[in-house]
């Protein structure tokens, strides 16, 4: 009881200086009965600290995402995405040249062959990406002999695709059927091991990233492409995976905290996981940086989407799940207000 | 806590499935199936449509994809692949093929070979045609080659069937002029002089010796039941593809040893163990891709680059968890058991989310998707297995030993401070 005591003096020191964190820290007396069972340790006090108030100043972490999405939004109906030819069909070919040239001498030479209009992305000094609308073999042809008589190309060329138009119509259909698919196998999922708030929570959760990448996509104008889609596709099992672990510590809490209110469990449960997040987090990203500076223009494109994605999985388990997670139970209370 | 003997047997199982691995692993170079985004070449994907009455059944897109599969082998083309997605698209790959020109030629060509009678030319001088006679699937044999007058022409033979057909079509005809058409384009149209037995016809008026064989080489293979569309061609040079996958290695390469510094300045001894894992895990990795022979594409690496985090995290969640408890002043088996108990459901219960994920995306998702699918699926069953198996055979087994001190696994209790019996720091004296 001396301890008790003790601590409940250093509390109360505590909450006078810090009273910003009012119902931050609590002293309960441990409930948790196999303790008790095993006699090894005596029941004495257990101290909820709780380092960074993550509910409290939840409004302003709020306000900087949505003000980010709707960034996206606002230049989605301004210029929209950056698409690349897989979603707008139309022929690219990336030519390496046999001596530096310059973006201007190229689009003049582009201009003489009839295909002025053609988007045109160096890659390197002597490296162009040049995109068209669908053009036929012969007018490929046509363009290529041009390019090498007054520059010179090397052959093969480094990349050269042609997309029917449409055709990713069937890709994003079927990118959008295996993601509700997944959804709703996710919702079951959580639903049974945790609860159904919990599941359509989680899917907030994957739907705030798919937004924070799409926003990010719209506002730098990045090439949105198939292999974005495959990057969407791996944050939403980063994410969750992510989410899934800290609603796993706040079940833990629920289970042997019988007497804290519901925010003051959430939020020493995001505090008791916060080095994990972090950590997983780092290590996640260490291969996406390093590919961000040194791959190529693919890989980059690449990483950027994971970069993002990683951080905002990260983020939206700890700022929007948990608030959504208090208000719910706020309005619709099942555990203790 | 499972036995000794329990945690060794796990271990030695543990290294003959490394062996295993490592087999399948060597040659290095070329133990696994790179995609053509990584290794250069051209990837075709051809959509079947229906062709007046007839549907598209699965088993005409089976047969179109033998179909193009035997044409591509004749054509010299060396590992070719011609597979079909969700949407019934046939998806036709050709390694290190840069000018595929020639092979889509030869791909998309119907060969729908008709003999029909020539009624009359209208206004237009388009050919106007009875019903069809006979059509090319009763042909046996066809080969590309000059005639007497030097002529190229395309010569066919008939099975006895079509031996037979033709020769009655020959005798009823006599006098009129038979035309051979080819993907609704006549050939030729040759006045019946008498009928012919034995089943042998000749396709002229073709301009170039290549295109004749080309033709022959269609006709072979036989017709293809469905009309095909070009959605997409993409050929990747081989400089490009290669630049990806270097660089991907060795940010894999990078990415590790910051990894691996990480995980010892957290957690210090214990990182040690989980380096170790993760070595497993790569070598386990790479042995399953090179057994399974899935060729592995950019978006693969995407998934692996995931596991990795993945397989990381459950190592994290382990250690931060014992790590915990050790700080409560339980004993460090108790800690242990504790931690792992207690990370368990989280591993779980976060893998089988993403384990759902992977599957809709493998049933559902088309080409280079379902490949991150693979990868995505693979990746965390082995981080389970070997998180939840090995690291935890190898934690219990060291977890005695006195070189473990609290020290080692990186937990500090300072002495000086107050601390409750939970273990709690609760303050500096």
């Amino acid at each position: 009881m001396v301890k008790n005591k003790k601590a409940a003096k250093k509390l109360k020191r505590k909450k006078t200086q810090q009273s910003i964190l009012p119902a931050a820290e609590t002293i309960k007396p441990l409930t948790d009965e196999k303790k008790f069972e095993k006699g090894k340790e005596s029941p004495l006090i257990e101290i909820r600290t709780v380092r960074f108030d993550f509910i409290g100043k939840n409004k302003y972490w709020i306000i900087l995402s949505t003000a980010l999405i709707i960034a996206g939004i606002i230049l989605f109906f301004i210029r929209g995405f950056n698409f690349g030819i897989d979603f707008l069909g139309g022929n690219l070919m990336e030519v390496k040249f046999k001596k530096e040239v310059s973006i201007t001498e190229l689009r003049k030479l582009m201009e003489e062959t009839g295909y002025g209009k053609a988007i045109l992305q160096s890659t390197d000094k002597d490296q162009y990406i040049i995109r068209t609308t669908p053009i036929n073999e012969e007018q490929k042809d046509s363009i290529l002999n041009k390019l090498d008589e007054e520059i010179g190309i090397e052959k093969p060329l480094v990349q050269d695709r042609e997309v029917a138009a449409g055709f990713s119509k069937t890709i994003t259909r079927n990118a959008l059927i295996a993601v509700a698919i997944s959804v709703v196998g996710i919702l079951i999922y959580v639903w049974i091991r945790f609860a159904v708030r919990f599941a359509i929570v989680a899917i907030i959760e994957l739907l705030h990233d798919v937004l924070i990448i799409f926003s990010f996509y719209i506002v730098t104008f990045r090439e949105f492409n198939t292999t974005t889609i495959a990057v969407i596709l791996t944050i939403l099992g980063y994410s969750l995976s992510d989410a899934i672990v800290i609603f796993d510590r706040i079940r833990e809490e629920l289970r042997v905290n019988k007497r804290d209110s519901f925010p003051l469990i959430v939020n020493y449960s995001i505090n008791k996981i916060l080095v994990r997040s972090l950590s997983t987090t780092a290590t996640t990203l260490f291969p996406v940086i390093v590919l961000l500076i040194i791959g190529n223009e693919t890989l980059k494109d690449f990483a950027f989407g994971l970069f993002i994605g990683v951080l905002s999985g990260t983020f939206s388990s700890i700022f929007i799940g948990a608030p959504i997670l208090i208000a719910w139970n706020n309005r619709f209370p099942k555990y203790k207000k | 806590m499972r036995s000794r003997l329990f945690n060794i047997i796990v271990i030695i199982v543990f290294v003959i499935i490394l062996g295993v691995c490592f087999y399948y692993m060597y040659p290095f170079q070329s133990s696994i199936k790179l995609g053509l985004d990584l290794r250069g070449g051209t990837q075709i994907i051809l959509k079947p449509i229906e062709r007046g009455a007839e549907q598209v059944t699965s088993e005409a897109i089976d047969k179109a994809q033998f179909i193009i599969l035997n044409r591509i082998d004749s054509l010299g083309i060396s590992e070719p692949l011609v597979t079909r997605d969700f949407n019934n698209n046939i998806i036709v790959q050709l390694p290190g093929v840069d000018d595929p020109e020639r092979a889509i030629d030869v791909i998309g060509k119907t060969a729908q070979l008709e003999f029909k009678i020539l009624q009359s030319v209208d206004e237009n001088e388009n050919p106007v045609f009875g019903p069809t006679l006979l059509t090319g699937d009763k042909l046996v044999k066809a080969a590309a080659g000059y005639d007497s007058s030097g002529r190229i022409v395309v010569t066919m033979s008939f099975n006895d069937e079509g031996a037979q057909q033709f020769e009655k079509i020959t005798s009823e005809n006599v006098g009129q002029r038979l035309a051979i058409v080819l993907d609704d384009e006549m050939k030729s149209a040759p006045v019946i002089r008498q009928a012919i037995s034995g089943g042998d016809a000749v396709i002229e008026g073709i301009p170039t010796l290549e295109e004749a064989k080309d033709i022959a080489l269609v006709l072979q293979t036989g017709a293809l039941p469905v009309n095909l569309e070009i959605q997409e061609v993409q050929t990747i040079g081989p400089t490009l593809g290669q630049d990806s996958l270097q660089q991907s290695i060795l940010a894999g390469i990078i990415g590790f040893c910051l990894i691996a510094i990480f995980m010892l300045a957290l957690f210090r001894g214990l990182g040690l163990i989980s380096i170790t894992g993760l070595l497993f895990y790569i070598v386990i990795f790479w042995g399953i891709l090179a057994a399974l022979e899935t060729p592995i594409t950019l978006p693969g690496i995407a998934g692996v680059v995931l596991t990795i985090g993945i397989a990381v995290d459950a190592n994290i969640l382990i250690f931060s968890r014992i790590k915990e408890e050790m700080i409560k002043g339980k004993s460090k088996s108790a800690s242990f058991v504790e931690g792992f108990r207690n990370a368990l459901k989280a591993i779980i219960d976060s893998n089988i989310t993403t384990l759902i994920t992977a599957a809709a995306l493998y049933r559902f998702g088309t080409g280079p998707i379902r490949g991150f699918a693979v990868t995505l699926a693979i990746g965390i069953i082995i981080s389970m297995f070997i998180s939840l198996i090995f690291i935890r055979a190898i934690l219990f087994m060291v977890v005695n030993s006195r070189a473990v001190t609290p020290r080692f696994i990186g937990v500090r209790i300072p002495k000086s401070s107050l601390v409750d019996s939970q273990g709690e720091v609760v303050g500096k004296k």
